[in-house]
């Protein structure tokens, strides 16, 4: 193009020195490299906000604050020593016989107005929506009694909404929350809620940790749990998700369930894949018999039809055999087609001389691939180990489909569809959402990490095929 | 010959497990598809004969239409996008040599995940006051400033060059360092006018329905366009790194010979670096094809977060139809639908293959 232009140019005109192409040289990489940036951001991003609203009391707070307790090392500590001295645990708090607690909150109100104390209640409240709510028995209400111990005043400089310092006065007031001295065999309670009641003339400027919600313009204040330990005020969400999908009858965790149901599925799918795929291949790559072709052109065929058209047939197959609602549906209804063609390409690139030699010395069919062909064929069977993994881990319609009952027997993807169900609805309990969303995916993360280059490498040739 | 029937049974005990799961849950589920089609049937009484009506009452059926309608458009939207911007992606991160490890990992995760947990995800991100509509609102807000950045970017970028191409032959319009020296100058234009106080900032409290809606946008409900953007979020990287492999295989002697012959970058990309790729094209589209023709988990774990009409896909008809909330199986319906699915499935992948095939020779 340059030189189409530059046959009628004027001649006075230069070409550019090698400087500026040297300088056009660099500008290129750095919007390759902005570009990059760009969408790395998006991608990661994503990531990183969802797993930080995971962790929120309320993850469609607007605006979005990316600074929040559960990110703030103050906060922990603070929390650690809620926990400890709530119910000697550091980590993950509680309320129990023995406990004294001490919380101290400061209001701030500028000059001339009376600070006065704030009324401060234990309150019997419900832990979220769902079935926690009714498996809920023990309340610290009953338990604790709070009482004033000292209150302070001081004063402070604040800064109005034109820059110019003026003098605040400011009140502390510690209180005391205890476990009764008269129910000292009472039970350990996992929170300790809090409410705090004042004139909306006053804010509250300091607080161990912050309170989960305020209410009525600022004048009610409640915090959720203020013994929450460390890790149970960081990993709340993630505790929930586990403790309050619980079933009604046996107060079991549903979700551990469904994590457990999906680990044994996945490991039962990764071993007959391994079986059904290494022989087949093996025998597609090896192997002249009749229907051959047709088994391969059935294997292909298999791959571009929807689960959705074979799923009526499979489903009654299972229900003849009173085999549905149990983990052996899901692990015996696929069809290994994609796994079998890995092993077949692999088998095909294997050394067939070895194999003749052991032939040659009389090693029968089964014993050259018993003793030779599969102890070679790790790597191979590695990969498709991660593959069955991850693909019956990630499986989310033939459960959907194969168990649909009792509850503790879904699996974790479908369990997601049941929590989505009943907290992301209109009450909008997201952080619990998030928090089971990130926890279905630990085991893909850790296969990942472990197996990277595996993976890579796999799905870039399983594409090309 | 004793030695090949001998080789020819222990292949048949080889290949057997396989071949029972094929015929049993694959072959036999097919055929069986094919004969309710023709039944009423609602799983509990035997399936009585019916013909053709069941297809005649899909035809009639306007959620069937609405379904096969928008199967085809997000199948046809996502397969487009995402294999352009997967390949643009490869191109770039193919430039950008260094950070290649960092950058499989960065944009790799996505496709790892569950359709579970991403829909998850993203329902999040798309809440009536969840992030997607913050981050509109936050640009409606910021319109002046954002039209007056790529004015002044235009405009900066149209004098750089002019200026530059008095004195120099060959200064192309999008100049690369003039593109920069553009973008900064545009950006400090705009943070100057933001901090004299003459770009006003625009109210909003935006509550936007991405997924709750019956609206649509071109041909496609709202929601699946929602959908659509979450697919392509996840199945982007994949595809990306498959074009970065074929990238890798191709010679670069090719494109040093074409640059001495005077080949400008884009000629280089249209003449070698897109015949090269066309198997990797066929395949990334292939999938891509049945990929979303059969795009079932999001849909239903949007479930009644949505109206069934905005998110409904001939998969999702399909399971809907077997399964329905509080009616009785329509089996013979579901079967019907699910072949017409499968058979479309096929016509395209079928199509693609052979346009594929004849380019390949080339």
């Amino acid at each position: 193009m340059a030189r189409l232009t530059a046959a009628g140019a004027v001649p006075s005109r230069r070409r550019l020195p090698a400087s500026a192409l040297r300088r056009r040289q660099l500008a290129v990489s750095a919007w390759l490299y902005l570009t990059f940036l760009a969408v790395a951001t998006i991608m990661a991003g994503t990531f990183v906000l969802a797993f930080m609203a995971s962790l929120k009391v309320d993850p469609l707070e607007r605006p979005f604050r990316l600074y929040f307790d559960q990110l703030n090392p103050a906060a922990w500590i603070a929390a650690a020593r809620l926990g400890q001295e709530g119910a000697s645990d550091a980590l993950w708090g509680g309320f129990s016989p023995g406990a004294k607690i001490t919380f101290s909150v400061t209001y701030a109100a500028p000059v001339g107005t009376t600070i006065v104390e704030p009324k401060a209640e234990i309150p019997r409240r419900r832990p979220g929506s769902g079935i926690a709510a009714a498996l809920m028995r023990d309340y610290a209400a009953d338990y604790a009694s709070i009482a004033l111990k000292s209150s302070s005043s001081a004063t402070m400089q604040v800064r109005d909404a034109r820059g110019v310092r003026q003098p605040w006065q400011t009140r502390t007031f510690v209180y005391e929350i205890t476990y009764r001295t008269d129910r000292r065999n009472g039970p350990w309670i996992e929170r300790t809620p809090l409410n705090l009641t004042a004139p909306s003339s006053q804010t509250l400027i300091d607080s161990p940790i912050s309170p989960s919600r305020s209410e009525r313009r600022g004048r009610l204040l409640s915090w959720d749990n203020i013994t929450p330990g460390a890790l149970g005020l960081i990993f709340n969400n993630y505790r929930r998700v586990i403790n309050e999908t619980a079933d009604l009858q046996t107060g079991k965790s549903l979700f551990g369930s469904w994590l457990v149901n999906s680990l044994a599925i996945a490991i039962g799918r990764l071993v007959l894949t391994l079986v059904v795929a290494s022989l087949a291949g093996y025998a597609l790559a090896r192997l002249k018999f009749r229907g051959s072709r047709l088994l391969f052109a059935a294997l292909l065929f298999s791959m571009t039809i929807p689960a959705q058209v074979t799923f009526v047939s499979n489903y009654l197959i299972f229900r003849d055999l009173s085999l549905l609602n149990t983990p052996w549906s899901v692990i015996v209804v696929s069809v290994a087609s994609a796994n079998v063609l890995l092993m077949k390409q692999f088998f095909e690139g294997f050394p067939r001389e070895i194999e003749e030699a052991a032939i040659v010395d009389g090693a029968n069919r089964f014993q050259v691939f018993w003793k030779i062909v599969l102890p070679n064929a790790k790597p191979a069977l590695l990969v498709n180990a991660i593959l069955a993994f991850q693909g019956a881990w990630n499986d989310f319609f033939w459960p959907l489909v194969l168990i649909t009952s009792p509850p503790e027997a879904l699996t974790v993807q479908v369990g997601l569809l049941s929590l989505r169900r009943s907290y992301g609805g209109a009450q909008g309990d997201w952080g619990l959402v998030l928090a089971g969303a990130f926890i279905s995916i630990v085991p893909v993360i850790v296969l990942f990490v472990l197996f990277q280059r595996h993976i890579v490498s796999t799905q870039v040739t399983k594409g090309i095929t | 010959m004793l030695r090949v029937s001998s080789d020819e049974r222990s292949a048949w005990l080889f290949v057997l497990p396989f071949t029972i799961s094929m015929t049993l849950f694959f072959v036999y589920a097919i055929i069986r598809t094919a004969y309710y089609s023709f039944t009423e049937y609602d799983l509990f009484k035997a399936p009585s004969f019916v013909g053709l009506s069941n297809y005649i009452a899909l035809v009639s059926d306007e959620l069937f239409l609405i379904a096969l309608r928008n199967t085809i458009g997000f199948s046809l939207i996502v397969t487009t996008v995402q294999t352009v911007l997967a390949l643009a992606l490869a191109v770039l991160v193919n430039h950008a040599v260094r950070a290649r490890g960092l950058i499989r990992t960065v944009f790799y995760l996505p496709s790892i995940m569950s359709s579970a947990a991403m829909t998850l995800i993203f329902l999040w991100l798309f809440q009536r006051d969840g992030f997607m509509t913050a981050i509109v609102g936050t640009v409606l807000a910021y319109r002046r400033h954002v039209l007056l950045f790529f004015i002044g970017f235009a405009a900066l970028q149209g004098a750089l060059v002019l200026n530059a191409r008095r004195s120099y032959e060959g200064v192309s319009i999008f100049d690369p360092f003039f593109l920069l020296a553009a973008a900064v100058g545009a950006l400090a234009l705009v943070v100057a006018c933001a901090f004299s106080g003459l770009l006003p900032v625009f109210d909003n409290d935006l509550l936007i329905s991405w997924l709750n809606t019956q609206r649509h946008f071109l041909f496609m409900p709202v929601t699946l366009w929602s959908v659509a953007l979450m697919n392509v979020f996840t199945t982007v990287p994949t595809l990306m790194l498959l074009f970065l492999a074929g990238l890798q295989s191709i010679p670069s002697a090719l494109y040093d010979a074409a640059e001495i012959d005077g080949a400008n970058a884009f000629q280089r990309f249209r003449h070698i670096t897109v015949p090269a790729l066309r198997p990797v094209t066929f395949a990334v589209v292939t999938m891509g094809v049945i990929g979303t023709l059969q795009m079932f988990d999001q849909v239903a774990i949007l479930g009644d977060a949505a109206p069934l009409a905005s998110r409904v896909t001939l998969a999702y008809y399909v399971y809907e139809n077997a399964f329905p909330a509080g009616a009785s199986s329509r089996i013979g319906m579901a079967s019907a639908a699910a072949l017409v699915l499968g058979i479309l499935t096929i016509a395209v992948v079928y199509v693609q293959k052979s346009v594929g095939v004849k380019e390949r020779a080339e």
